[in-house]
């Protein structure tokens, strides 16, 4: 059982087990103190695979973090060394045991033929993409950017990026999944106009990167829930509204 | 080419004499930051950010969500500061674990939703922040990394990044490589061990 149990060492040190693998590996780890060096040892190297995934991070990533640390509280010492707690919520927690259980289920023979048609889908969605990313890159990167942020009131965030140099602007939803049945509708308003439909995520899509041509000129952008495919007017209260001016 | 990125590390930057703060090492910032220094948090923010936000953003391949992941895992390096144990590893490698975990439970559980396939389309967008990446990151450690993954054997390699930088359970990497589950956990080990002999020390900064 030990020697079972031990097995499992590299896939614990890349993260690769499940939580119930990892709590009872935790618990052969603190009958067993060659294998806590072996961890040690391990996750050190697995860390030094981060160098390689140098990315610089927004700027004002840095000033949101920093505020959100000045009003959180730092834990006090444990003397009886613990694990670092997951401090997931609960929520993710079930949402990631049912991702594992969808994955099993549809797991099996159907997976390569799945593989297949991903890869071929991947790269038609990959090649339009690459024209959406030039743009993407030019408005972000614009002398005159600016950037307004706006929590989305079902869960997470919603920036926009504006360039009036460029007349278009970038919005990037990253929000918690929307309920059953719905799906996230993008919108502008204009000054005395009515919302204008800008984009339409998918079912079971939370996150998107979208650019609209001509931003500038609007005052907002709102984001709805909406029946899939979309409504041609917003269904109210909107979840996030992105004042411009 | 290889001298001239070693010149720019921001790490070098930073260890000129008589020119902004004294280097700065993870371990005695994350000391600092157990005390509640948050000038000390602002700096190892510094030190340590691309590497989390980049490692972050390889696992979820969406820079909008890796965003809010790095600020979850920088601020719980924040709110566990004072329980990293030096005894069991270097700080940043700590960081580091704190990060991925956050990055694959993310990951998991975004599995279950059909978006993923649609989300390639933002995945392949890179911010104009990698440009600036390019310029400063540390080239030689890059390298490095590299070279040991390919000396590693090519179940080996495929086992350890499908996990590590995909943020695949072991049982889902040995469905995508065709291979019995024992062996895919042995190749992670031995591949990780044959990485560690390759590396050398522990991470860097």
């Amino acid at each position: 059982m030990t020697t079972e149990i031990h097995s499992l060492v590299g896939a614990y040190v890349l993260d690769a087990v499940d939580d119930i693998e990892r709590a009872s590996f935790e618990r052969h780890l603190r009958e067993c103190e060659s294998c806590r060096s072996e961890v040690t040892e391990l996750s050190e190297t697995a860390a030094r695979l981060a160098d390689n995934t140098w990315s610089v991070p927004p700027p004002w990533l840095r000033e949101n973090v920093l505020s959100e640390v000045g009003r959180t509280r730092q834990l006090p010492p444990v003397v009886e060394g613990a694990p670092p707690a997951r401090t997931a919520s609960r929520w993710r927690r079930f949402t990631a045991a049912a991702a594992a259980v969808v994955a099993a289920v549809g797991a099996g023979s159907a997976v390569y033929v799945v593989q297949d048609q991903r890869v071929r889908e991947e790269q038609r969605v990959a090649e339009a993409a690459r024209a959406n990313e030039a743009r993407i890159r030019t408005i972000l990167a614009a002398p005159d950017v600016v950037l307004k942020k706006q929590d989305v009131s079902t869960g997470g965030r919603v920036t926009v990026a504006t360039s009036r140099l460029h007349d278009a602007g970038v919005v990037i939803l990253a929000a918690e999944a929307a309920p059953t049945g719905r799906v996230y509708q993008l919108w502008t308003i204009r000054p005395g106009g009515a919302p204008v439909p800008a984009a339409v995520l998918n079912e079971g899509q939370a996150a998107d990167v979208v650019v609209l041509e001509g931003l500038p000129g609007a005052t907002d952008v709102g984001v709805t829930l909406e029946p899939p495919k979309g409504s041609p007017t917003p269904t109210l209260p909107m979840v996030a509204d992105v004042k411009l001016v | 080419m290889a001298e001239r990125g070693v010149g720019r590390r921001p790490e070098h930057l930073a260890a000129v004499p008589g020119v902004g703060p004294p280097p700065a090492d993870a371990g005695d910032l994350l000391r600092e930051v157990a005390r509640g220094d948050e000038k000390a948090f602002g700096r190892l923010y510094d030190l340590v950010a691309p590497r989390v936000y980049g490692l972050i953003r390889r696992v979820l391949r969406d820079p909008a969500q890796a965003e809010e992941v790095t600020q979850e895992a920088l601020v719980e390096v924040w709110r566990m500061a004072a329980r990293f144990d030096p005894a069991r590893g270097s700080a940043t490698s700590w960081i580091f674990t704190i990060a991925h975990r956050r990055a694959v439970d993310r990951v998991r559980s975004e599995q279950a939703a059909s978006e993923r396939t649609i989300r390639v389309g933002v995945a392949s967008v890179d911010t104009p922040y990698d440009a600036v990446a390019d310029e400063v990151s540390g080239r030689l450690e890059r390298q490095q990394v590299r070279r040991c993954l390919d000396d590693l054997t090519e179940l080996q390699r495929q086992a350890v990044t499908l996990a590590y930088y995909q943020g695949h359970s072991y049982p889902r990497v040995a469905e995508l490589l065709g291979t019995p589950l024992p062996t895919v956990k042995t190749r992670m080990r031995d591949g990780l061990i044959r990485l560690r002999d390759c590396m050398g020390t522990g991470a860097s900064a």
